[in-house]
């Protein structure tokens, strides 16, 4: 008869499973229902690279101590493009933005490399197309550029990017994974500007490519130009002869229903404008980066020696 | 829909050299684990078989265990480190998530070979070797079978992971693709793995079938 | 290697916290799988064609890379814990359903005969009799989608979730590896717990004299 007893025995058993598993549904649904639908809470969104995680958490700290709202960060967002998808999207409520993402065809633009007329059309375009508000500047550029060991610099006399034409053929280059496929300053159109095609390309994530690059893994990369490991692994930048970058300022953008719900929120998001440096930016960088430390906590300390936090 | 399809088409061809590059490396990185995991989980696998020590078998079990319990990613991650960026970790990593079902598979397939017919081979005079080649492995070959055939399709769908490590393969589209908001390299990049997957899968289904039929054996019930 | 234990020393709290957001979202994207994935596996044993859509389209699900899948998904739900739990509910369902499926059909045609003539219904049979006789099957796949879960759901953080892939991620995007290690070994342990825990679980149902 054992037949008989052991489904009973199971069953039981499985009645205790099942309820626990129920329990935990209930309480897993009232968790995550408690997160959502909550107004006072916006999410700053961020790229994979250090700078904008920094100042994401600048503002975490000084959105929730002057205001009584709740930021959360979702870093990590694969390219800019994404972060400007999930803007428009309102999947997050703000982020930091460098200018010359207006030549992916976002909407029409007169190309120039006047930076005040890039800022502008900027402002207006994304204002008029998307309902997002762009600030000004924080007072710096992080712009794409072409980086060598310093020894093939001086080997080949290597000082702008015309300079490498000939060699070209022969090297390989690493670049951020969204590089290959930007419209307007992507390689495709640099290919046609410059008129240069490298031997073999790499794309992979933007933080791999200075130890790449350092380390002889590559020949020339495409770097951030606010990036610390510049420096550190001395690094030289080609100069951009034919002007083909156009000018990346960099500005908190947000959501315009989102200020127009909180309008406390300007005040404190002017707090940064125009107070960041090249400079300033550079050792942040380098404290996350190169000290690997922790971006929360350098942008907490930053604030806090500059005044802005108690 | 017409439209689509043949906006599609364009969009296809205008980026084929790119997308044929992905695949060939996604072949690459996928056949390499595969190829070393099989020349490493197959003989551990007939070995542990005919072993007698039972801390060795639970060991070995064990650790192949762990290492595919582990999530992909997190494997990936730990290994860099170590192995840097590129195709050398990616495959690694594949490699050691191949292991455990080719292993585990070889080792039930050499378990289910009746005793009585090895008895009735070493009694024929068959050699340990000849044992080997003419009784177990022909026997057991359904279960190695279905062991490369599940290890395959699932490596050639983690593969796909391979591109935030710098490996590149069709995971290098998905992520290209995300980055700039082109759905067509997105879909075009899953659906060539999926394909690419279900291919390698009936590819290795026919190569059993007419190994199976060469070798006039008749094979084992109950695929695992 | 001390940059390892001096991080985790000074980031603890977050760690758990990412944690606890890996594990919630495993166990709703598991338990959506259940509610759907065991109907339909019991559909399954009962109807020769059903099966075979239901298994087909099932393992069509599970080898479409997980990568791929989430993105998509992303597309349809935006980015966020939405995309990653139905995410998870996908790849949890190919071994609830199929699990079930072997685990009722497996049942001894004699012992549904058995209950038969006691005067039984097919659904008193199913869930006296079936169901809790497939129970050590139906452990194994979730046993299995749990540890594929938690793998799936290490790739979160790139459409916007949370979960131990944060550190994973940020390890790898800032070249920082105390932070993959801090994200990856937590991981890693949770998949093996996980295993462990339903492998115990899977035992102590199964029937004795098997």
């Amino acid at each position: 008869m054992k037949h008989r007893e052991a489904p009973t025995r199971i069953k039981g058993q499985a009645i205790r499973v099942s309820s626990a598993l129920l329990i935990f549904a209930v309480i897993a649904v009232c968790a995550l229902l408690s997160g959502c639908g909550n107004s006072n809470r916006i999410i700053i969104g961020t790229q994979t690279f250090s700078e904008p995680k920094i100042i994401a958490n600048m503002y975490k700290l000084l959105i929730e101590d002057r205001t009584d709202m709740k930021v959360k960060v979702m870093p990590d967002l694969a390219t800019s493009t994404v972060v400007l998808d999930a803007l428009t999207n309102d999947d997050i409520q703000m982020a930091s933005l460098y200018s010359g993402i207006i030549l992916d065809n976002y909407f029409p633009i007169e190309r120039t490399n006047d930076r005040a007329s890039i800022l502008r059309q900027a402002q207006e375009g994304f204002d008029k197309h998307y309902g997002l508000k762009w600030f000004d500047s924080y007072g710096f550029e992080n712009t794409y550029a072409f980086t060598v060991r310093k020894e093939l610099a001086e080997k080949e006399q290597l000082h702008q990017i015309s300079d490498v034409k000939d060699k070209a053929q022969s090297m390989r280059l690493g670049v951020d994974t969204s590089w290959l496929e930007r419209a307007g300053d992507g390689y495709a159109d640099f290919q046609k500007v410059y008129g240069i095609t490298f031997g073999k390309v790499y794309p992979m994530e933007v933080a791999l490519v200075y130890n790449a690059i350092a380390t002889n893994k590559m020949d020339i990369v495409v770097a951030y130009s606010t990036d610390a490991r510049l420096k550190e692994y001395e690094l030289v930048t080609l100069e951009d002869d034919k002007h083909f970058f156009p000018p990346y300022d960099a500005s908190p953008v947000i959501r315009k229903e989102v200020l127009e719900a909180h309008p406390e929120l300007q005040e404190v998001i002017d707090l940064l404008i125009g107070k960041l440096d090249a400079k300033t930016v550079i050792d942040l960088n380098y404290e996350v980066d190169v000290n690997k430390r922790n971006e929360k906590k350098v942008a907490e300390e930053y604030l806090k020696r500059i005044g802005l936090l108690k | 829909m017409m439209e689509w399809l043949s906006d599609y088409g364009a969009f296809l061809t205008s980026r084929q050299e790119d997308i044929l590059i992905a695949l060939r490396d996604h072949i690459y990185i996928s056949a390499i684990s595969i190829i070393l995991g099989a020349i490493v989980a197959i003989p551990v696998g007939i070995w542990l078989a005919g072993s007698r020590i039972g801390w060795l078998n639970s060991t070995v079990f064990t650790v192949a265990n762990v290492l595919q319990t582990i999530p992909s990613l997190a494997l990936l991650a730990i290994l860099i480190p170590l192995l840097g960026i590129g195709r050398t970790p990616a495959v690694f990593a594949l490699f050691l998530y191949s292991i455990m079902p080719i292993m585990r598979n070889t080792y039930s397939g050499f378990k289910a070979v009746d005793p009585n017919v090895m008895e009735a081979a070493r009694g024929m005079g068959y050699s340990r070797l000849q044992r080997l080649l003419r009784i177990q492995l022909p026997l057991s070959f359904p279960y190695i079978m279905s062991g490369l055939r599940v290890t395959t399709v699932y490596i050639i769908s983690w593969a796909t992971l391979a591109t935030l490590i710098g490996a590149g393969g069709l995971g290098q589209l998905i992520f290209s693709g995300l980055g700039v908001n082109k759905k067509e390299l997105i879909v075009t990049g899953a659906i060539l793995a999926v394909i690419l997957a279900l291919a390698a899968d009936f590819l290795l289904g026919l190569a059993e079938r007419w190994v199976t039929a060469k070798t006039r054996s008749t094979p084992a019930s109950g695929t695992v | 290697m001390e940059l390892f234990f001096r991080y985790v020393r000074e980031n603890w709290v977050d760690l758990l916290v990412f944690t606890g957001q890996h594990i919630m979202m495993v166990l709703i994207g598991l338990l959506l799988a259940l509610v759907v994935g065991i109907p339909l596996g019991i559909m399954a044993s009962r109807n020769r064609a059903s099966a075979r859509i239901i298994l087909t389209v099932a393992n069509i699900i599970q080898v479409f890379p997980s990568l791929a899948l989430l993105v998509l998904l992303m597309v349809a739900f935006g980015l966020g814990t939405t995309t990653v739990v139905v995410g998870l509910f996908l790849y949890s369902l190919l071994p609830v359903i199929r699990n079930t499926y072997v685990g009722l059909t497996q049942v001894d045609k004699s012992t549904m005969e058995a209950g038969k003539g006691v005067g039984m219904s097919p659904l008193q049979i199913m869930l006296q009799v079936q169901l809790p006789l497939a129970l050590p099957f139906m452990l194994t796949g979730i046993r299995i989608a749990a540890v594929i879960a938690i793998g799936v759901a290490t790739i979160a953080p790139l459409v916007g979730g949370d979960g131990l892939g944060r550190e994973i991620y940020s390890g790898i995007n800032m070249n920082n590896s105390a932070r993959l290690y801090a994200g990856a070994i937590p991981a890693a342990i949770l998949a093996l717990l996980a295993d462990l825990a339903l492998e115990r679980l899977q035992n102590a149902t199964r029937v004795a004299g098997r």
